[in-house]
C-alpha cells in the first residue's frame, strides 16, 4: 500500500513543470538520500553517527576527482568513491566498537574522525582546491533506447535520476530493516546488553550499520556534488551533518518516511517564506529544539500516534 | 626563536586556560545533570559581547564590565535551564541536540545584531614585562592569573564546603542525596548557571586578549570539550590540565607544522585518550 505513495512523485512532472517546484524536490530527494540512511544508524540502531556528513562530502570529492583526473564515467567513477566509503567506515567502525564507545563518547569520536577528515580536505590544495571547492562541469550520462547515451541535464533528468536514487535507499534500507538485520538492529537500540546476552553479535550489527548508512550517504554526497555542480569543504561540516540530523528529528527517527518528511519541509520552508540566512538559522535551532521537546517521535510518528489513538 | 617558542608557549597556555573554564563547565554540568551543554561557548560570546559592549560603547571601565557580563552570561544560563535544559535532564542524546538547536539560535541573533565585522577592544591594559629578553604581554598575564584562580576557587570551594559535598553526593547517587536534604532541582539549576557565568567570565577576558566574532563559540565548546575528556569528565584540576595541554600542543605545533593542522591535534588527543585510557588523564575508573 505504502509504495502507492511514490506514484505521485513520479507523476509530478508529467502534469506540473515549474522550475521552482522541482528543484525543490531534486534537493529535497538528494537529502532526503542522507537523511534515511541516517535514521538506519540513527534511528534504528541507536547510534548517535556524527561521521555521516563526512561521508557524504568525500565520496562526492573523491567521485570528481576519479571523474575529472581519471576521465572514468560518472557511473564507474562511484566504484572507488563507495570502495573508500566502505572503507573508512570499517576504520573507524572497527575503533569505535571494538573499543565499546557508547552514545556520547561514540557521537564525539566520530566527530573528531569527521573533522579530521574535513581538516584532511580543506587542506590538500592540489587536490581539493581549499576553501574555493571544485567546479564540476561533468555530468552522469544514461542510455534511453532509441537515443543513445544522454547526459543527464536539466531539472526534469535530475528529478528522475534524484528520485531514483532516493527510491533505491529506501528500498535498500527497507530490505534491510525488514530481514534479521533490522531485528538486531532493534535489539541493539532497545538494550545492548541484553542482546548480547542473547547471542548478538553487536559489534558486527553496529558496524554493518554504520557502513550501510555511510554507503548510501556517499551516493548522496557523489549525486549532489553533481547536481550542484560545485563541491566545497562545508559539504563535509558538522553543520551538514546536523542539517541531517534535523530532518530526522523533524520527520521522525523511527520510519524510513519520517525523514523524507523531514528533508521535504526544511528544504521547502526556506523557499515558501522568504528569509534571510540568519534568520534561517535558526529556524533550524527552533526547529530542532521544539521537534525534540514537543514532538520526539518527530511528524510521522506522531500522525501515527494520534490514529492509534484514534 | 627562544623567544618564538617562550611567546608561542606563553599563548598557548592563556588559550588553554580558556579552553580549561569551558571544560570546567563541562564538567561540572555532566556530573550534576548528566548533559553535556555544547551551548557552553554561545554564553562565552555572550559575555565577550557584553564586555566589548560596555567598554567600548558605555565606556565603563574594563573591570567594572566584568560584573554584568558574567551576570548576563549567568541570566542567559538561566533562561536556557528553565525553558530547555530542564526537559533534557539525564537525557544526553536530546541534551546535546538541543544545545547544539541553541548555538544556532545564538549564534544566528549574535550575527543578525553585531554582524560577522571582527570587534575589538585589545587596548585594556597594553605593555609587556621584559624577563630576560622576552617580552610577556601584561594583559595575558593578568587573564591567566584570573582564569586558574576561578578554576581553583571552584577547586576549593567543591573540596571545602557544604555545596561541594552535596554536589558530590548528588553525582554518586541523586536519591540518596535527595533524601539528605540536598535540594536537587536547585543544585541542578544552580551548576547550569554557574557554568554558564563561568564560560562568561572566559568570554569577557577573551575579549580583552583577542578580536570577537560571532562564530567564536563553536570553536571554543569544541576544544573544551576535547580538553574535558583529555583531563578526565568529573575532573576539575584534570579540565585546567587538558586545557592547557591542548592549548600548548596547538601553539608548539604551529610553529613546526602548517597553522592549517592546529584544529586536528585535539581531535587526535580526544581520540587516543578514549581508545586507551576513557577515564582522561585524571578521572576515576569509573
Amino acid at each position: 500500500m505504502k509504495a502507492l505513495l511514490w506514484l505521485p512523485l513520479l507523476a509530478l512532472p508529467i502534469v506540473y513543470r515549474g522550475d521552482v517546484v522541482l528543484t525543490i524536490c531534486i534537493f529535497s530527494f538528494l537529502l532526503a538520500m542522507a537523511a534515511v540512511s541516517f535514521t538506519l544508524v540513527f534511528g534504528f540502531t541507536g547510534q548517535l553517527s556524527m561521521f555521516h556528513a563526512a561521508a557524504f562530502g568525500l565520496a562526492s570529492y573523491v567521485t570528481y576527482l576519479f571523474v575529472s583526473r581519471a576521465h572514468l564515467p560518472f557511473w564507474i567513477a562511484l566504484g572507488p568513491a563507495m570502495a573508500m566509503t566502505v572503507l573508512l567506515s570499517l576504520v573507524v567502525g572497527t575503533i569505535c566498537f571494538k573499543f565499546k564507545l557508547k552514545a556520547f563518547y561514540f557521537a564525539v569520536v566520530t566527530l573528531a574522525f569527521s573533522e579530521l577528515t574535513r581538516l584532511l580536505v580543506l587542506n590538500w590544495n592540489d587536490l581539493t582546491n581549499g576553501t574555493l571547492g571544485l567546479l564540476v562541469l561533468e555530468k552522469p550520462t544514461v542510455w534511453v533506447p532509441g537515443s543513445g547515451v544522454l547526459r543527464i541535464e536539466g531539472t526534469i533528468a535530475w528529478y528522475y535520476l534524484s528520485l531514483a536514487g532516493l527510491i533505491l535507499t529506501v528500498g535498500v534500507c527497507w530490505l534491510v530493516l525488514r530481514s534479521w538485520i533490522g531485528r538486531c538492529f532493534a535489539a541493539i537500540r532497545l538494550d545492548e546488553d541484553l542482546a548480547q546476552t542473547l547471542g548478538v553479535d553487536i559489534f558486527r550489527y553496529k558496524l554493518l550499520s554504520f557502513t550501510i548508512a555511510n554507503l548510501l550517504a556517499a551516493l548522496a554526497g557523489s549525486f549532489y556534488g553533481f547536481y550542484t555542480g560545485y563541491i566545497e569543504p562545508s559539504y563535509l561540516s558538522i553543520n551538514q551533518g546536523l542539517d541531517i540530523i534535523a530532518m530526522v528529528l523533524l520527520g521522525g527517527r523511527l520510519s524510513l518516511s519520517g525523514p523524507i518528511v523531514g528533508a521535504f519541509v526544511l528544504t521547502g520552508l526556506p523557499h515558501l517564506i522568504e528569509l534571510s540566512g540568519e534568520v534561517r538559522a535558526m529556524l533550524y535551532g527552533v526547529i530542532l529544539i521544539l521537534s525534540i521537546l514537543v514532538m520526539p517521535n518527530g511528524i510521522v510518528g506522531s500522525i501515527a500516534g494520534w490514529r492509534r489513538a484514534a | 626563536m627562544l623567544q618564538l617558542v617562550v611567546g608561542q608557549t606563553l599563548n598557548g597556555v592563556i588559550v588553554g586556560t580558556l579552553y580549561g573554564i569551558i571544560a570546567l563547565g563541562v564538567t561540572l554540568t555532566f556530573g550534576i545533570t548528566g548533559i553535556v551543554n555544547f551551548a557552553l561557548g554561545e554564553f562565552m560570546m555572550i559575555g565577550a559581547y557584553a564586555t566589548w559592549y560596555l567598554v567600548d560603547h558605555v565606556g565603563l571601565p574594563f573591570p567594572v564590565a566584568l560584573v554584568p557580563a558574567v551576570a548576563s552570561a549567568a541570566l542567559c544560563g538561566l533562561a536556557a535551564d528553565q525553558m530547555l535544559f530542564r526537559f533534557t535532564r539525564n537525557n544526553l542524546v536530546n541534551g546535546l541536540l538541543v544545545s547544539i538547536g541553541l548555538i544556532s539560535i545564538v549564534e544566528a541573533g549574535a550575527l543578525a545584531l553585531w554582524t560577522a565585522t571582527p570587534k575589538d577592544m585589545s587596548y585594556v591594559l597594553t605593555g609587556a614585562l621584559r624577563l630576560g629578553g622576552v617580552s610577556l604581554p601584561k594583559i595575558k598575564l593578568l587573564a591567566f592569573g584570573l582564569l586558574a584562580g576561578v578554576i581553583f576557587l571552584t577547586y576549593a570551594a567543591l573540596a571545602r564546603t557544604w555545596i561541594g559535598r552535596a554536589a558530590y553526593a548528588f553525582a554518586q547517587n541523586p536519591e540518596a542525596a535527595m533524601l539528605m536534604g540536598v535540594r536537587t532541582d536547585l543544585m541542578q539549576t544552580g551548576v547550569v548557571v554557574y557554568s554558564c557565568a563561568l564560560a562568561g567570565f572566559g568570554g569577557a577576558l577573551y575579549a580583552s586578549l583577542y578580536s570577537l566574532e560571532p562564530a567564536m563559540g563553536g570553536l571554543y565548546i569544541l576544544k573544551g570539550v576535547e580538553a574535558a575528556i583529555l583531563g578526565g569528565i568529573g575532573s576539575l584540576i584534570g579540565s585546567l590540565v587538558g586545557g592547557v595541554t591542548i592549548g600548548v600542543t596547538e601553539a608548539i605545533g604551529s610553529i613546526y607544522l602548517p597553522n592549517a593542522f592546529r584544529d586536528a591535534y585535539g581531535l587526535v588527543f580526544v581520540i587516543v585518550i578514549l581508545l586507551f585510557k576513557p577515564s582522561g588523564l585524571f578521572g576515576n575508573e569509573l
